[in-house]
């Protein structure tokens, strides 16, 4: 009975780690493009993922993270794959993403029409770090 | 005078209402078998999907520290929006083939080797920078 309230409690505590992650990205990303860094804004967002891409923690229904220009210059399909790029060399940010229960990264543009999408189990090294 | 009532209700039973327990030619038999093959089918493959499940032997307390982790976003959007430019120019300003015979060749291929590493960190790269200003005495 305890062990299912923990359970419990251990999934809604998951599910406000992934809405504070989503969150600081795009507060994160709307002061990059209002202080001028950034020449397009980036919102993430959760999305269903690419079911062949699921692992041992993957959630249900929500497996995917994307990342979309929302508005700005337009962005080719280099700097599309760039932005990918950049979050795969984050070892930490894809071991967090992976524990969290996502498992695909999609990068999208603002239409939709071009886009990239990568399995977060190919870039972790989860094995050479942690114990088990 | 109720055993041979009983007796005769049992052989009226046994030769009226016994119907054939499998018959080839009702419709209801043959999908019944068709739902057992779909049913079976199904379990197969999810049981061959579980075996080949990325990440299966770990349990949440391995990952507790990686989901704990702090992560910096403002330095991953730094990175998104500038760290290719930073690394391009570094990679011209610090490139060995500039030092080459000189007392900085080998500083200078330490450095590019840690810019071709650190290609997307733009934290590091600023480092770098800085780095490379005070030890090669180049001009950004």
């Amino acid at each position: 009975m305890w062990y299912k309230i923990i359970q419990i409690a251990e999934w809604f505590g998951e599910m406000a780690d992934r809405i504070k992650l989503i969150r600081d990205f795009n507060a994160a990303a709307r002061y990059s493009f209002i202080g001028g860094f950034a020449d397009t804004l980036l919102e993430a967002k959760i999305t269903r993922g690419d079911s062949s891409y699921r692992h041992a923690f993957s959630k249900f229904m929500g497996g995917g993270f994307r990342i979309k220009t929302l508005s700005g210059t337009h962005m080719a399909r280099f700097e599309l794959i760039e932005v990918g790029q950049v979050i795969l060399s984050n070892e930490m940010l894809i071991r967090k993403l992976i524990s969290l229960g996502w498992d695909t990264l999609e990068v999208q543009d603002e239409f939709g029409a071009i886009g990239c999408k990568w399995a977060l189990k190919d870039h972790a090294h989860i094995r050479g770090i942690l114990p088990g | 005078m109720k055993d041979v009532l009983f007796s005769q209700q049992i052989d009226f039973i046994l030769m009226k209402d016994i119907v054939p327990v499998c018959d080839i030619n009702n419709i209801w038999f043959w999908l019944s078998i068709i739902e057992f093959i779909v049913i079976a089918y199904f379990s197969y493959k999810l049981l061959r999907k579980k075996k080949n499940i990325m990440f299966l032997d770990l349990t949440n307390d391995n990952l507790k520290e990686s989901r704990n982790a702090d992560i910096d976003m403002n330095s991953i959007m730094d990175s998104i929006n500038q760290s290719r430019d930073l690394y391009v120019k570094l990679c011209s300003l610090c490139h060995p083939d500039r030092f080459v015979n000189t007392s900085k060749e080998k500083i200078a291929e330490e450095i590019f080797q840690e810019i071709s590493r650190n290609k997307r960190n733009f934290k590091e790269l600023s480092l770098l920078k800085t780095r490379a200003t005070i030890e090669l005495d180049v001009e950004m």
